[in-house]
């Protein structure tokens, strides 16, 4: 800790501004980057053109030749892409702190990879041997950084949260805002009920077993919110010790690597459709990322694995629409509930918190703004298109090519995700802390799976439709 | 003209809040969240009760960072 003291004289310090959160937080440059692409689309597409050739994606293939072929022809474009995509993070990673000289020789290699990885998504035997991309991103950038190990100079490349926030803005762009104003309330009402439900399971076996209570509400909200992001909010906002806050991340972090590979695993042995599974992994998933990756292997399925109903962008709608409306914006609220309780009702730690309402907005999840934008801005250009229409134009030359760019931000994720998951260095968890949120996530995990398969399955299966 | 604040952790030569030593200091932040994420505002660690503590907390044990001047809580 020590070292930590005598370099805090050397950097500066956060400084707030009225405007300098714009610019040096990655939820803002999210919604930067990702609204500049829906912007530049939309005005492609006004003018009769498309934004289509850069937004380049493999195709299916069935020979390696197939491959060569494809990589032949689109080459110029592959290039033009990583030209995009090094811009569009490099400014934001400059921006944010991280030197470009050392974000692009890292960033190379991600998107070297991730092309690799969504190349072999395309391969027609792929769902054949349960090669989905996210879940082959995941075990290779577990097994190298577990074993052989990272080099340092890959860390600047390796930004799980940027890509994904990216992403999901995006992915605004292909939900309308009409079925969000249709599916959001249930989302809130599903994602409140297993919340509540998970973070009192948690909160209260963890102060059974004897734990802080700052450490008990660091891991509650871990469980039910939003991962290592609820995590860290609430413990900054409670003032937890700092190896209790290693400890929940190390904790979601592990649990929500297990449930990549689990909850997509249990919803295909149950047959349930993409958008019943979707909902299930955004209410018991317990990071974006993370679940992003289950959902997009899940929809992976769609009329590929026999059974397994709806269509594939479903699985991923309904995770959004669970997780990111359902359980991320309210993180301000548990921060701010909790603070106040922590200031008020809990023993003095010898640094006191200020509890303020303004923490609803200071830690509100800023890209599910650009989320909502780019979904507000879609909506309103396509209103004037029928059905027939909508499929024949809108979906090809606009819809398709943010679809592409937003399947490459999620596969930059995806292998970051795995590449910086250094079990060993690790905090040590103990024995109560695991177990007081294992509890916590078995009943997640059952409640999230009873609400999405029974009391609301009508309505998540329409969602598939 | 930039305010001054005194006593928060926030203008604290105990306290560190940069984004990377954060994510250095608490493996696994990286992994599936950021530093720079919104949600995190400018909190920090403090080296003095080894807690991680939001900017605009104040404890008796503050020592005022030149580095930190203009930071407003």
């Amino acid at each position: 800790m020590a070292h930590i003291a005598h370099t805090a004289g050397s950097q500066a310090l956060a400084r707030r501004s009225p405007w300098g959160g714009l610019f040096r937080k990655e939820d803002w440059w999210a919604i930067w980057i990702g609204l500049a692409l829906v912007a530049v689309a939309v005005a492609l597409f006004a003018g009769g053109s498309s934004l289509k050739w850069i937004a380049v994606a493999p195709q299916k293939w069935t020979h390696l030749s197939d491959l060569g072929q494809q990589l032949k022809v689109h080459g110029l474009q592959y290039a033009a892409l990583f030209v995009l995509w090094s811009v569009a993070f490099g400014i934001g990673a400059a921006a944010l702190g991280i030197k470009i000289s050392r974000f692009l020789p890292a960033f190379v290699l991600v998107y070297v990879a991730a092309g690799a990885l969504y190349f072999l998504g395309q391969w027609d035997q792929a769902a054949h041997y349960n090669l989905e991309p996210p879940l082959v991103a995941l075990g290779i950038g577990l097994l190298v950084s577990n074993t052989f190990g990272v080099p340092r100079w890959l860390d600047p490349g390796l930004r799980v949260e940027f890509y994904i926030k990216t992403g999901i803005v995006l992915l605004g762009a292909g939900l309308p805002l009409t079925l969000i104003g249709w599916a959001g309330p249930v989302a809130i009402v599903q994602a409140a009920i297993v919340s509540l439900a998970t973070f009192g399971v948690i909160y209260f076996a963890a102060v059974s077993l004897g734990l802080d209570r700052r450490l008990a509400a660091t891991l509650g909200t871990g469980g039910a919110v939003c991962g290592v992001s609820g995590a860290i909010a609430v413990g900054g906002a409670v003032g937890a010790r700092k190896e209790e806050v290693s400890v929940a991340i190390s904790l979601v972090v592990v649990w929500a690597i297990v449930m990549i590979f689990v909850l997509p695993l249990l919803s295909r042995s149950l047959g349930l459709s993409t958008g019943v599974a979707g909902a299930w992994i955004g209410t018991s998933e317990f990071a974006d990322a993370a679940g992003l990756a289950a959902a997009q292997t899940y929809g992976g399925y769609a009329g590929n694995v026999p059974g397994i109903a709806g269509t594939p962008d479903a699985a991923v709608s309904a995770f959004t629409l669970m997780k990111v409306i359902g359980r991320d914006v309210w993180i301000g609220v548990w921060a701010f509930v909790l603070s106040l309780i922590a200031t008020t009702r809990w023993e003095r730690t010898g640094v006191q918190s200020k509890s303020s309402a303004a923490e609803i907005w200071n830690r509100f999840p800023k890209f599910v703004l650009g989320f909502l934008i780019a979904s507000a801005v879609l909506t309103l250009v396509t209103r004037g298109f029928d059905y027939a229409a909508y499929k024949k134009e809108v979906v090809p030359a606009l819809v398709a090519p943010l679809q592409a760019l937003r399947t490459w931000a999620f596969t930059f994720a995806f292998l970051s995700i795995g590449l910086t998951t250094r079990l060993r260095e690790f905090a040590s968890i103990g024995a109560r802390p695991f177990y007081a949120f294992t509890i916590g996530v078995v009943v997640n995990v059952i409640v999230g799976f009873v609400l999405s398969t029974q009391v609301f399955a009508g309505f998540w299966n329409r969602l598939g439709q | 003209m930039r305010r001054r604040e005194s006593a928060c952790c926030g203008g604290c030569t105990h306290f560190q809040n940069g984004a990377l030593q954060l994510e250095a200091a608490l493996p696994g932040l990286s992994a599936l969240s950021s530093a720079y994420a919104a949600v995190r505002l400018d909190d920090g660690i403090c080296a003095v009760h080894e807690r991680y503590v939001a900017a605009a907390s104040v404890c008796p044990a503050f020592a005022d960072n030149v580095a930190a001047f203009g930071y407003e809580a």
